[in-house]
């Protein structure tokens, strides 16, 4: 089956107005606009969308939470940070089909009556900021935003796009709306949820570049049509990230529920002809798989059976050569320098990982440390403001489920038995 | 109302509120129900941030923060299930990563809740062996508070105050992960004038005040409750005594009066008990014993009685309501009219601090005392309480029977001035800006003879012969 979302990324017209449009572009937005915007909600509910920006959540539910009155303005923030290691498929959307992010932007707020968009971009994204920012400025040089968007009376949009300053907390949906609204990058506590108190204190739908991208097609082409890719519960497609030892990295739009085998496959399958070592299936913060489940559909419902997640569908691939002592090292170097700080767990957490796993690798922890290595992670896991303590705890678990080998082999050795695994 | 259950005891509460305020509001925290906190204070916005007040709610799978979590009908909360106290477990022991175990030299011992936590749900002996992370010891944040930074467990209460009380925001965390750090903004210094309050809400010893740091461990001092006298506030406050002496004041919580604050100058006013105190008792310019001196009072009284001269009476806001009833009740058997009192005035704010600075304005006025600083004009006697009024009033009045409790210009002009016990050294009442009644108790006993004001106008109204 045809890909959608990507079809036009090789066409650099795709990325202008004309381009666009010349490819069909508008025709999903034009017959949402036909419809009234709780049409528009139950069609994305009835398709069953999934966000993509890693939990996982109905996006038409999420939308149905925005309040029905009009009283205070409504606000839409699009996650575009994109700054979990491993994931790269927002990048490639925002730089390749801006149009299609805008035009299920101004879906989404004629769905939920939205006045204004905020999309948030990771500050290092600097191509897709001016990719995305031309494409707003074209369309409000066309008059299709602001005052009557897209010449509709009494629906007024406008769209910001932001850029943020690079702090992987500022990718949590809260974390983001802080940092958007001009303070430091951290969480905040829930009730209240953004869909009542959000940015600036505005009811606000947060999601992510790649949902949105998703929402013209199912509105022009049907719910069907969407349903027929993907599985039941995780229909249409997603841009896979491929990286690591694979011989092709890159991104790939596969439906979702393709097996992992297949996915590798189009990567071109492990380098060199090596064995594969392990997989992490959705960004750096999801627990690693063995070889032994490369026939595992990647779709949520079936990587969470096997004690993993989807994540972002950053698919990140390890050979026979990689140490996961030193993976370890280096997942729990980037959560602890990461956390914002804010929950106990999550600040003091990290950084005893982060130790305990240096020592481990360097060869000079005992079979306590090992044993505190499997307990704090525990301490962690479901106890914070966000999920980021469970992200950090998750693929240290992982690797110590599937490779506890590496760790006693370290201890036994007193060293690192991979001379040639990666550099720290 | 929603009612619900807290390990199976049923209360009926008001909505809107979170568990931990429940709790509060009933007075059930500390009191039968244990849900530890650090971030979480009555007075501040909810941080949510140490996890430390975690519960167990039923039918909810994952643990719940009582801080930020409302009340339902019909909720379910277990606040000592197993679940719990590993949480709490696990809490304390990744704060201890980091925070010394120098309880020993650590000003805040005895009082330190990090140290009370980890008795009761610590674990019992460390399993880190890592090197703690390198921090700054006794860093001036300002003019008032001393900051050792290896003790902060970043609750944040210290910034959520400054940001939400005095609104001056000196404070913030910065950095992220393991190396947050609370922080000055940069170029200002805490200093404003609710600073030492931060010192009060610091659940650990980060935060000390640099008056109280080191000079005396509390488990040697007792608290007694008292009033603060500085303004018409009125605000409730404790005074650390140990072997008769006062050596801070600390806020007492009295949501009606100051929430839990006091201001750094009502703070730091229980120096003035033991400085530029009227020690001795004079008369006629000379130094005499309290007897001599009252008898002195007692004659003058008498004189001006028996030459139908003119008495005027000048009472002070820092009297209490019985020493002011007691000079009422004198001026009136003397056939004096009503006392005159002036207020002194200053600046006011919008959360504690009130123009008037004395704390009994409102006591002078229930009482019929006439507010004025005009000039006392020709008399005979002026029996005075207190010192508000300059000396420069008394100008045409032949005597003055001062009873007072500081030196000043009127107690060296005066013809009989008698010691008077502060406010810290005797029991009574003050009314404050709002009419609130409000007592207090004797804190330490006065180390030279002084009376209160009532038992020396006594001994000299039984000195000149009135009944």
């Amino acid at each position: 089956m045809k890909n959608y979302l990507s079809e036009h990324y090789g066409d650099d017209s795709f990325q202008t107005l004309a381009g666009y449009e010349a490819k069909g572009g508008f025709a999903g937005l034009r017959k949402a606009l036909a419809q009234t915007p709780e049409q528009v909600v139950e069609i994305v509910k009835a398709s069953g969308l999934r966000g993509r920006g890693g939990a996982g959540f109905a996006t038409g539910l999420k939308w149905s939470f925005m309040p029905k009155t009009n009283e205070r303005m409504k606000v839409i923030v699009v996650n575009g940070d994109e700054s979990e290691p491993g994931s790269f498929k927002d990048r490639m959307i925002m730089e390749r089909g801006p149009f299609e992010v805008l035009e299920g932007i101004i879906i989404g707020a004629w769905a939920m009556g939205a006045q204004r968009a905020y999309i948030y971009v990771r500050g290092e994204y600097t191509r897709a900021i001016r990719t995305l920012e031309a494409a707003v400025k074209e369309l409000y040089g066309k008059k299709r935003l602001g005052k009557s968007t897209f010449g509709v009376k009494g629906f007024d949009l406008d769209i910001v796009v932001h850029s943020g300053a690079g702090a992987y907390i500022c990718g949590e949906e809260t974390g983001l709306l802080e940092s958007l609204e001009g303070k430091k990058g951290q969480p905040r506590k829930k009730p209240p949820f953004p869909a009542q108190h959000g940015a600036f204190g505005l009811p606000t739908t947060v999601n992510n570049i790649e949902t949105f991208a998703h929402v013209p097609f199912i509105l022009d082409r049907g719910v069907e049509w969407f349903k027929s890719r993907g599985t039941e519960k995780s229909p249409g497609t997603t841009l896979f990230g491929v990286s690591g030892h694979v011989e092709r990295p890159g991104l790939f739009e596969l439906p979702l529920g393709t097996p992992l085998r297949e996915v590798l496959g189009h990567a071109g399958g492990v380098r060199g002809g090596r064995r594969l070592k392990g997989v992490m299936p959705g960004g750096l913060s999801m627990p690693v798989l063995p070889p032994s489940e490369l026939e595992v559909p990647m779709a949520e419902e079936f990587l969470s059976q096997r004690g993993t997640h989807l994540g972002t569908g950053g698919v990140m691939v390890m050979d026979e050569s990689v140490c996961m002592v030193r993976v370890a090292t280096v997942v729990s170097y980037f959560f602890r320098d990461e956390s914002c700080g804010q929950c106990t767990q999550c600040r003091e957490g990290t950084a005893w990982v982060h130790k305990l796993c240096q020592k481990i690798e360097r060869g000079r922890a005992s079979d306590a440390d090992l044993a505190l290595l499997s307990d704090v992670p525990k301490l962690m896991e479901g106890q914070t403001i966000c999920a980021f303590a469970d992200a950090a705890a998750w693929p240290i678990q992982g690797l110590l489920r599937h490779f506890r080998d590496d760790f006693e082999a370290h201890l036994r050795e007193q060293k690192c038995p991979f001379p040639e695994s990666f550099e720290l | 109302m929603p009612k619900i259950a807290i390990d199976s005891v049923e209360y009926e509460v008001p909505e809107g509120r979170t568990i931990l305020q429940v709790l509060d509001d009933l007075g059930l925290l500390g009191n039968g129900v244990e849900v530890p906190h650090y971030c979480w204070h009555p007075k501040l916005s909810v941080d949510g941030s140490c996890r430390l007040c975690q519960v167990e709610i039923e039918g909810v799978p994952k643990l719940q923060i009582a801080c930020n979590t409302p009340v339902a009908n019909g909720m379910k909360v277990h606040t000592k299930s197993d679940r719990v106290i590993a949480a709490r477990r696990g809490v304390m022991e990744l704060l201890l990563i980091n925070h010394p175990l120098d309880c020993p030299i650590c000003d805040q011992a005895g009082e330190c809740k990090l140290q009370d936590h980890a008795f009761d749900w610590g674990v019992p002996a460390a399993r880190t062996t890592e090197p703690r992370r390198p921090a700054k010891k006794a860093v001036d944040l300002g003019p008032t508070i001393v900051f050792d930074q290896e003790r902060c467990i970043l609750c944040r209460r210290c910034v959520r105050f400054c940001r939400e009380i005095p609104k001056t925001g000196e404070l913030g965390v910065v950095n992220r992960g393991d190396e947050s750090l609370l922080e000055l903004f940069p170029g200002s210094e805490l200093d404003n004038p609710y600073s030492m309050n931060v010192a009060d809400i610091c659940p650990v010893g980060a935060l000390t005040t640099r008056d109280f740091r080191f000079k005396i461990r509390v488990w040697f001092t007792d608290d007694v409750e008292s009033v603060c006298n500085q303004c018409s506030r009125g605000c409730n406050i404790l005074a650390s005594r140990s072997n008769n002496k006062v050596y801070r004041f600390l806020p007492r919580r009295n949501d009606a009066v100051n929430d839990t604050w006091i201001c750094d100058h009502g703070r730091m006013s229980y120096k003035k008990n033991s400085t530029g105190r009227l020690t001795a008792p004079r008369a006629d310019g000379r130094e005499a014993s309290y007897t001599d001196a009252v008898k002195r009072a007692g004659e003058l009284v008498r004189a001006a009685l028996d030459a139908k001269g003119k008495i005027v009476g000048v009472a002070s806001p820092f009297a209490s309501n019985a020493d002011l009833a007691a000079f009422r009740d004198l001026l009136a058997a003397l056939g004096a009219g009503p006392a005159r009192f002036s207020v002194p005035r200053g600046e006011s704010d919008a959360i504690l601090i009130e123009a008037e600075k004395a704390p009994n304005a409102a006591g002078c006025r229930a009482l019929g005392m006439v507010e004025s600083n005009e000039q006392l004009g020709r008399a005979d006697l002026a029996l005075v309480l207190g010192h508000t009024l300059t000396a420069e009033v008394f100008g045409d009045v032949r005597n003055i029977v001062l009873i007072d409790t500081h030196e000043s210009a009127l107690s060296a002009r005066a013809t009989v001035a008698l010691p008077a016990r502060t406010f810290l050294e005797k029991s009574g009442a003050f009314t404050n800006s709002r009419g609130l009644v409000q007592s207090f108790s004797a804190v330490v006993e006065p180390t030279i003879e002084a009376w209160s004001e009532s038992d020396a106008l006594a001994q000299i109204a039984a000195a000149a012969g009135i009944a």
